[in-house]
């Protein structure tokens, strides 16, 4: 093949990429600084004088979606703190022991990964109402951090493994404890793979639908239901104001992905080919 | 390997264990006894042996569910492996900034499933979608997500396959980067094609990680749920359900929690049947090693 067109063909495969991933989110975050009038017209695709109208009418009459913010994030952060620290704890014991009891707790681990979340909830439903946890952050925290604790240990454990067992034996020698040994020797040199855990936790705390819909109503409601509900509003999808709510609640996190890119790509291989 | 279990080990991995035993495993049981019963919220529960099973097996809409869930996974999972493998090798081949061209693949992964739907339908909005005037002006007819069934599934498909290809995507590079490249030399010295090269040297290597991919991707793509409940409802009437759903419908809607538990349990045995090859190969893989 000619080199030009070789060329050529790479650069067709390259548009086609962006164009794919970008004009979906490209899209909605412009839409987002558009007067009503210029979301559909073909004339003011590209060109129309940028407002912030729709943010303001979000910010004044969806307060919800703000309060839904704060609720994300307060769910996000739990969630991940206790899938972060127990996987730590459990991949260090995984990485440092061997015997017959552990390996079928190892198996367990992964084969608990093939029950859908949705088949719980039937169970989980009434035993949660009769707790009081109903429309809480900890329901959510609990359960965000419990489906990602197994994917988290299996990735903690591929990365503690290449931490060398002589760096935990001096520590011993030293007289330090378990408990010593993973937060001074473990937790500094893991921390690549707690980034890649905490990665996956954020992302599906900060996005998660199902169980938001299922056990939140009012109090603990987290910012993609409330944004489903504005799609659902009856008297009609309002496209400005949902644009600007979808590009406030998708920025940290996009931002936060590209920025990690290196820790996703190192935990999704890790996870994946272990288990 | 020793028989036993040092103590310490067993507090390290308690937590983890107690989660996923309390919170996702004595639940799954207990759907299974439920599924055996008669019961609704604030009643008392009564046996009916396998009747539950008997009802949702006889419900035309079950059926209708589940034909939908196995074309949208076997649509979505292929049509993703097949993008996922054709991205990995053009990345693999060469590409100009290839840091922010990665970033750029990545960033689906970081959009919730209901921002998705907002951006997808916002395209494909009748008449005035961006897409929607593309397909008119190229002749086409329109997609009408909203009132034909089967276009409905496909733009769920099309939401799924955007929502998930970073992954497959991620799992086929870094195989595919892991090939040494003297295989390649030794290929090209022998005067292999480039199709040959790839049919002898990239295909088996990256067979494993395909697999895996594939496996994940079933699994994750059977349990199907916000993207199909944002974008239709299930509707129109009822034809666009899958089997998720199916039982969030039976559960919270029909207050028919004996047939949804007999659901869920089917979910989980054909999860389970997915991937039980898997499973057996990772058993024996797992005890040998120890």
């Amino acid at each position: 093949m000619p080199k030009i067109l070789r060329h050529f063909l790479k650069l067709v495969g390259v548009a086609a990429i962006v164009a794919w991933s970008l004009v979906p989110i490209g899209l909605i975050a412009m839409s987002s600084f558009k007067a009503d009038r210029d979301i559909f017209s073909t004339t003011g695709a590209l060109s129309f004088s940028p407002t912030l109208a729709n943010y303001q009418a979000l910010w004044s009459r969806w307060g919800d979606f703000f309060f839904g913010l704060w609720n994300s994030f307060l769910v996000t952060l739990g969630a991940t703190v206790l899938a972060v620290g127990v996987s730590l704890l459990a991949g260090f014991a995984y990485s440092r022991f061997a015997s017959r009891g552990l390996q079928a707790s190892a198996f367990f681990l992964i084969f608990i990964r093939l029950i859908p979340p949705i088949v719980i909830t039937l169970p989980l439903f009434p035993v949660v109402n009769w707790l009081g946890l109903n429309d809480t952050h900890v329901v959510l925290i609990v359960l965000y951090a419990t489906f990602f604790v197994s994917l988290g240990t299996v990735v903690m454990r591929t990365f503690i493994d290449q931490i060398p067992r002589e760096l935990d034996e001096a520590a011993m020698m030293d007289g330090a404890s378990q408990m010593q040994i993973i937060a001074k020797v473990i937790l500094p040199m893991a921390a690549q793979g707690m980034l890649a855990v905490s990665v996956f936790v954020i992302v599906y705390a900060w996005n998660e639908f199902l169980f938001a819909f299922i056990f939140t109503t009012t109090k603990a409601k987290t910012a993609p239901l409330v944004i489903s509900e504005m799609i659902g509003a009856v008297e009609g999808v309002e496209w400005g104001v949902l644009f600007a709510a979808s590009t406030v609640q998708l920025v940290p996190v996009l931002a936060f992905v590209i920025l990690m890119q290196k820790h996703l790509v190192a935990g999704l291989t890790a996870g994946a080919v272990k288990g | 390997m020793s028989a036993r279990t040092p103590l310490s080990a067993i507090a390290l991995v308690s937590p983890v264990q107690l989660m996923i035993g309390g919170i996702i495993f004595l639940p799954a049981i207990y759907v299974f006894w439920l599924s055996l019963n008669q019961s609704s919220f604030g009643q008392a529960a009564s046996y009916v042996g396998f009747a539950n099973y008997a009802k949702v097996l006889g419900d035309a809409y079950f059926w209708k569910a589940l034909l939908n869930t196995v074309i949208v996974v076997a649509v979505v999972v292929h049509v993703e492996l097949l993008l996922g493998l054709g991205m990995a090798l053009f990345f693999a081949s060469g590409v100009p900034f290839r840091p922010l061209l990665l970033a750029i693949v990545l960033a689906p992964y970081a959009v919730s499933e209901v921002s998705a739907v907002v951006m997808w339908r916002f395209l494909f909005e009748p008449d005035v979608g961006m897409m929607s005037r593309l397909l008119t002006s190229l002749g086409l007819p329109p997609i009408e997500w909203a009132v034909n069934p089967s276009h409905g599934l496909a733009m769920v498909s099309l939401l799924s396959i955007w929502l998930h290809l970073p992954f497959s995507f991620i799992i086929l590079y870094a195989a595919r980067l892991s090939i040494p490249g003297d295989l390649y030399e030794a290929a090209a010295i022998d005067g292999a094609s480039p199709w040959t090269s790839f049919r002898r040297v990239t295909l088996p290597l990256l067979m494993p990680a395909l697999l895996i991919a594939a496996l994940f991707r079933y699994i994750f793509a059977f349990r199907l749920f916000s993207e199909v409940w944002l974008m239709t409802g299930g509707g129109p009437a009822r034809s666009t359900e899958v089997m998720a759903v199916y039982l969030y419908l039976e559960a919270f809607r029909y207050n028919a929690f004996g047939p949804a538990a007999a659901t869920g349990w089917l979910l989980v045995l054909a999860s389970l049947l997915l991937a039980l090859f898997y499973l057996r190969g990772l058993y024996r893989e797992m005890f040998a090693r120890a």
